[in-house]
């Protein structure tokens, strides 16, 4: 069943294409990956697909509900993380994820906060403010927030681009985790292409605001005639 | 690692009133959070109001060695009360521009959080601050001049509720401002209100302005604020018919000003201006 459905997405910034004509299905439990060169229109997908930016064409639909009519009810099951985002630096950590937890309406705020602590190991951090934290340490508080409702649908745009090898390898380590377990779909962007091999059942690709392939990793390297994605990558980029 | 805690039931019905009221103390908890760990935003809440209340306090002094009748309750008394005005537009400006300085405006518009429901947040935090500033600085000025806010008798609470309202719609058009036009919109936030200060007569009748602005003066509800503070401590009575038509004015100026709101976030969506936001 799909949770999230696109279709026909076109937005324009004056004489600017960034997105045209981009339909996207991301299903139950499924790990999706939008990738493409730097300007391809992916992060104005995601930003269409959570309502930051009003789409010129197309419609968005979010577990069954047009995400223009039912916002609320929608966003309250989805939840979103980007390294380019931050938390409100002099807040302490579990002051950031217990806010959060009261946006999206959590029932039992501190229960789910001290899970959210155990689940990303911010124990010893919890009392120090954000501003005060490692790159590596906010992307976990990042990830607390964002699984703090227990999203159905998770939206990540280049989660772990801050991060050192090992501070990602610990990121990836847990998103496939809770994917797992969670049974969540997320939707990601990276320019790691290992990170979306290790991760993703289903890519699309993106170049000049549209779509030009999509399905498993597997699936585009034969397409392509590649080695792997990364190969698939270039090949895309390039035209 | 602990095991993963499963969804069910995790959060209240979205549109449910519990829900909403989650939402907007979700907001008053954050920007509550975020005072209390920056103790030179608590100095500052405290620092300017006090300032001019030491200014025209001794300015108020000098002019009674004059014998220049009623000055000193008049000066106090619209230092006071422009403090309502001047902080209920700051303050709400400021929580939203908090939001963008730390890069955190993108996950509060991706959260089910409403307009409504995130300006009632603002307004009720910013509420909070003006009382806690309003209440220091009548205890100062009471303790220093021997002025008693209460003098203004019962009209004191409908002076402060008009000024409070348009506090309110000029921080939200700042707000605006800021959607509309981007981050370098952030002195229209910060300054607005000081448009108002010369026309409102606040610290003179208004009669002493220019025929032309004193037609301006009279669609402003501080300008009736303002009078009718001189009124009362000049022994008057309450104007309440000059309140009713501050109140009608500020009612329709608010609404003006959330229409300006909800036009301003449709434009800046529609426009990707939220996705730029801290870049």
């Amino acid at each position: 069943m799909a949770i999230l459905e696109a279709t026909r997405l076109a937005k324009r910034f004056g004489p600017v294409t960034a997105v045209h004509d981009v339909s996207i299905t991301v299903a139950e439990g499924e790990v999706a990956a939008l990738l493409g060169p730097n300007g391809a229109g992916k992060s104005t997908t995601l930003h269409m697909l959570l309502g930051l930016i009003t789409p010129d064409a197309g419609t968005i639909t979010l577990f069954g509900m047009e995400l223009a009519r039912h916002r609320v009810e929608a966003l309250s099951r989805v939840n979103f993380a980007a390294s380019y985002v931050d938390l409100p630096g002099p807040l302490l950590v579990q002051e950031v994820i217990d806010v959060f937890a009261r946006f999206y309406a959590v029932r039992r705020p501190k229960e789910r906060v001290a899970e959210m602590i155990e689940l990303l190991e911010l124990g010893p951090l919890r009392r120090r403010r954000l501003m005060d934290l490692s790159s590596g340490q906010r992307t976990r508080v990042q990830l607390a927030k964002a699984l703090v409702n227990a999203p159905r649908l998770l939206v990540l745009d280049e989660p772990t681009a801050n991060l050192d090898p090992y501070a990602g390898d610990r990121i990836r380590g847990l998103l496939s985790r809770v994917a797992r377990e969670s049974g969540a779909a997320m939707l990601i962007t990276s320019h790691n292409m290992r990170e979306v091999e290790r991760m993703c059942d289903r890519v699309h690709f993106m170049a000049e605001g549209r779509i030009v392939a999509a399905g498993s990793a597997a699936e585009l390297a034969g397409h392509y005639g590649a080695e792997d994605l990364e190969e698939v990558f270039l090949k895309v980029a390039r035209g | 690692m602990t095991s993963l805690p499963l969804p069910h039931d995790m959060t209240l019905a979205p549109l449910s009133f519990a829900a909403r009221r989650s939402r907007v103390l979700g907001v008053v908890r954050r920007d509550f959070a975020a005072l209390r760990r920056s103790p030179i935003r608590i100095f500052e809440i405290l620092f300017w109001p006090t300032v001019e209340l030491l200014l025209w306090g001794f300015v108020t002094l000098f002019l009674r060695t004059q014998r220049v009748p009623f000055v000193v309750a008049f000066l106090l008394g619209a230092v006071l009360l422009w403090q309502v005005l001047q902080k209920a537009s700051n303050e709400i400006s400021i929580a939203f521009l908090e939001d963008i300085w730390s890069r955190n405006l993108l996950n509060v518009q991706v959260s089910p959080l409403s307009s409504t429901e995130y300006l009632v947040g603002l307004v009720l935090f910013s509420l909070g601050k003006v009382v806690f500033a309003v209440a220091v600085m009548a205890g100062l000025a009471y303790a220093l001049y021997g002025f008693g806010v209460t003098s203004l008798g019962v009209g004191l609470v409908p002076f402060m509720g008009v000024l409070l309202l348009l506090g309110w719609s000029l921080g939200l058009v700042g707000i605006a401002a800021v959607l509309r036009f981007g981050e370098n919109a952030q002195v229209i936030a910060w300054s607005l209100v000081f448009v108002v200060q010369p026309l409102a007569g606040i610290f003179y009748p208004v009669s002493v302005l220019p025929a032309p602005l004193q037609a301006v003066s009279w669609f402003l509800p501080a300008s009736h604020v303002f009078e009718g503070m001189r009124t009362v401590m000049a022994g008057g009575a309450v104007p309440w018919d000059r309140l009713a038509w501050a109140g009608a004015l500020d009612v329709v100026y608010l609404g003006l000003t959330l229409g300006l709101y909800a036009w301003a976030l449709g434009y800046a969506r529609r426009h990707g201006k939220l996705s730029r936001f801290g870049d």
